[in-house]
């Protein structure tokens, strides 16, 4: 039996102890395979980090290690290793050094070398989250940040994208705007109309899609939002269906445009040191002068 | 009443009336009620200038008087506040009437407003002797009588005679509101020729006046039908017109929030008689079943009878206008993210700065500037929650909510309203007096060039004429022309905005709060 077979073999029979198996489960499992090769292979898959070796009581027991946890090299010393546990604990939300200072006990500059050490390494990374901007938080190397460290997709490296988000926002009342005029063109009905306007959330997402305009990948929640801020803009209604669901469609405000803001009182930044007397009168104003000619 | 109202006031007043009368005016604005002794002593006019002053306020119903408590020989004037803004609308009150009654109407009313209050017989016969439309006196008297009817005119109080009272009283029972005058046609023709006197008319005593809550109703039916048109569409808006007819037939025009229940039946009936719209009448359910889903709330169901059993909703109906509204005029002030930012704090009710910026979707830096300015004109309103403890150590944490106080804002706002409508009224003075003699010599010689026109005079020597008049000179007038009309154009413009305002604060409820007392009790 190649050493390779044995090692493999006596990793499936670990595996299948959960609280790990000890010395002599192995030699029950493989009674055939010589003490000498058992411990080359157990060697082997411990220098792999595919085992781990514990000591219940004073017997040495084997426990296969979460194959999803990468392992560090070999040559990481204990610090770099309690770090690593401490990030590896994070997931992929991260987390700050401060809190990694405090669980670990290690004084700042000597963290801060450590850290260094496992970032060149590849190991971890440091990721600056959105909603701090000097905040970073490190996670393993292999690992996608979370949506709240990276704000989703509005977020490119950590700055807001405005645009963007504008962008699709009149594309989407775009779309509302369209599915509503040609129902207008139908002319079955006040109800009908209404009905035949209203576009769900998948409609749109297809539409977005089917335009290219994004990049990035946009699931229909990230449109949700988008659709959301076209209702604020008062542009559209947000209507629930039975089933729980939400409808969009687009709208006319109700009402023109304001008296009060077709005069430049309406707007006038300086309206409420406005008075009979002073430098802000209606009689000297700039603004008025401006308008009425 | 704010001090932008007073100011605004007082130079309608001003106006209208002259100088004197505003001093009076003033000084009523700012008591609750005032004797004469107090008027004379505050003013420092003369005794023969302040009963003048209050002589015509009296007689234009801007002031009414009651016997003084202490004293039942000296009368208290008081100022009816409200009412001087009306004088602002007397162009949009007959350009109504013009609507409805044409020409004949336009001049009653005219004559009703200019001329303040007086007999149906001498309102007519001003018109007749004065007015351009020429007419017979029965069409006149026939437009009085519907006015009557359709309650666009109203009689006053009428004197207690018989009683000894040192200061009189007056008295009027609601049935008697609309009753309709004796017109004399023959004592009129009379009068005209000069054999009668018009005291000794048959309905002498008795005076009438434009009734202006009627006309209040129409505006605001206006606005209403408007809205639905503009948003759900013209057929809409001829249905939600004859919804309110109904309404009217049974609710008191200037009930507070919801009206009293009408069916759909009612309708129906009431659109297939009146009107030709076949769409509507065919889908006449449908618009209704649109209006009332719609997020506007003008009308309710409230129960099944008769089709479906609606009231219309004023309270909710102004509440979404004028949520509406701001959200134009804060777009116009500060861009459309802000108002983006204050529809999300008004639906949201009470928000967090971080939240709300993730769901305008407008990067922290701008949502913060935006939302902070809101909070700086108070249109939006920050609550404080502290969170107990914190003892020494650091600041306390407290959490800070914006939201929406809409009578707080919507007062504000008026107030900035009246300002500026203050400040129009100011600057177009401001502008007359500037160009004072310019303006002068060129009515002056308008008036030449009429009397020379008339006079048969030749076109060339009227052109000379005109020449004195310089072309820098009437550069300059154009331009004061313009300034003018655009100034006068903003006031109308302005009056929509302060009308839609007005009737928010009048239909919606105010917010019950515990007083101190009841909430020992609990």
């Amino acid at each position: 039996m190649a050493a390779n077979d044995i090692s493999d073999a006596i990793l499936v029979i670990i595996q299948r102890v959960a609280s790990g198996a000890s010395n002599d489960d192995l030699v029950k499992g493989l009674p055939e395979v010589t003490a000498q090769a058992r411990m080359e292979s157990l060697n082997k898959l411990l220098q792999q980090g595919t085992i781990e070796l514990l000591k219940k009581g004073d017997k040495l027991i084997y426990r296969a290690k979460d194959p999803k946890k990468s392992a560090l090299p070999k040559d990481a010393d204990n610090e770099e290793r309690i770090i690593y546990g401490i990030i590896e604990e994070g997931g992929n939300k991260g987390i700050w050094i401060r809190d990694i200072r405090m669980q670990s006990n290690l004084n700042m500059t000597h963290l801060n070398k450590i850290l260094k050490n496992l970032e060149t390494k590849k190991l971890i990374k440091a990721v600056k989250s959105v909603n701090a901007s000097k905040k970073k938080v490190y996670m393993l190397y292999n690992l996608e940040p979370d949506r709240s460290v990276t704000g989703g997709a509005w977020y490119q490296d950590q700055d807001f994208e405005a645009e963007f988000v504008d962008v699709l926002n009149q594309q989407c009342l775009r779309f509302l705007q369209m599915t509503r005029e040609n129902a207008e063109k139908k002319r079955e009905g006040p109800l009908a109309l209404k009905r035949l306007s209203c576009c769900s959330v998948k409609e749109v997402h297809k539409f977005i899609s089917d335009l290219g305009i994004s990049k990035v990948h946009l699931d229909e929640d990230d449109l949700e939002t988008i659709l959301k801020t076209v209702v604020y803009d008062g542009n559209a209604e947000r209507i629930m269906m039975p089933d729980g669901s939400f409808v969009y469609r687009a709208i006319n405000s109700p009402l023109f445009a304001p008296g009060l803001v077709q005069i430049p009182c309406g707007i006038c930044p300086v309206i409420r040191n406005c008075s009979k007397c002073g430098d802000v009168t209606p009689n000297k104003c700039i603004y008025m002068t401006d308008w009425l000619d | 009443m704010s001090i932008e109202y007073a100011n605004l006031c007082s130079v309608v007043v001003k106006q209208v009336f002259g100088e004197t009368v505003q001093i009076v005016a003033d000084c009523l604005f700012c008591a609750v009620s005032r004797t004469l002794p107090a008027i004379l002593k505050t003013t420092k006019l003369s005794r023969k200038e302040v009963s003048l002053a209050l002589a015509v306020l009296i007689k234009y119903q801007l002031v009414v008087f009651i016997p003084c408590e202490s004293n039942p020989f000296l009368a208290e004037y008081s100022l009816k506040r409200e009412e001087i803004f009306n004088i602002l609308r007397y162009p949009g009150y007959v350009q109504l009437i013009h609507t409805k009654y044409g020409a004949v109407g336009a001049a009653i009313a005219e004559e009703l407003l200019h001329g303040g209050p007086q007999t149906a017989t001498n309102v007519l016969l001003k018109c007749i002797a004065s007015s351009e439309v020429k007419e017979k006196v029965d069409t006149y008297r026939d437009n009085f009588l519907t006015m009557v009817s359709d309650n666009y005119l109203i009689r006053l109080p009428q004197l207690i005679t018989g009683e000894e009272e040192t200061i009189p009283k007056f008295q009027i029972d609601a049935y008697q509101y609309f009753v309709p005058p004796d017109i004399n046609l023959h004592f009129i023709a009379q009068v005209q020729a000069g054999k009668e006197n018009v005291e000794k008319a048959a309905d002498a005593g008795i005076f009438w006046q434009l009734n202006f809550s009627r006309f209040h109703q129409d505006f605001r039916d206006a606005v209403m039908i408007g809205a639905i048109e503009k948003k759900l569409g013209a057929s809409t808006g001829e249905c939600f017109k004859y919804i309110l007819k109904q309404m009217y037939e049974r609710t008191d025009p200037w009930q507070k929030e919801c009206s009293n229940p009408f069916t759909l039946a009612e309708i129906k009936q009431l659109i297939e008689k009146k009107s030709n719209n076949l769409d509507l009448i065919k889908h006449l359910d449908q618009y209704v079943t649109l209006i009332a889903d719609d997020p506007l709330c003008f009308i309710r169901k409230v129960g099944d009878m008769g089709g479906g059993q609606y009231v219309v909703d004023l309270n909710r109906a102004f509440e979404e206008l004028t949520l509406a509204w701001f959200g134009h005029v804060i777009t116009e002030r500060y861009g459309s993210k802000a108002s983006r930012i204050f529809r999300i704090i008004y639906m949201k009710k009470f928000i967090e700065q971080e939240e709300l910026q993730k769901e305008a979707m407008i990067p922290a830096r701008e949502a913060k500037l935006l939302s902070y300015y809101l909070f700086q004109d108070q249109f939006i309103q920050i609550k404080t929650i502290r969170k107990a403890g914190g003892g020494g150590t650091g600041p306390a944490k407290a959490f800070f909510l914006f939201h929406f106080k809409p009578r707080q804002s919507v007062r504000m706002v008026l107030n900035v309203c009246y300002k500026a409508l203050y400040n129009t009224i100011e600057r177009s003075n401001f502008e007359k007096s500037e160009h004072k003699r310019l303006i002068e010599k060129s009515q002056k010689l308008d008036s030449i060039v009429a009397t020379m026109k008339e006079r048969g005079e030749s076109a060339e020597y009227i052109d000379e004429i005109l020449e004195t008049l310089t072309p820098p000179e009437r550069e300059i007038l154009e331009k004061v022309k313009s300034r003018l009309k655009t100034l006068s154009k903003a006031e109308i413009t302005l009056d929509s905005s302060i009308f839609l305002l007005q009737m928010y604060l009048f239909h919606t409820k105010v917010p019950t709060t515990l007083s101190n007392k009841d909430k020992k009790l609990m």
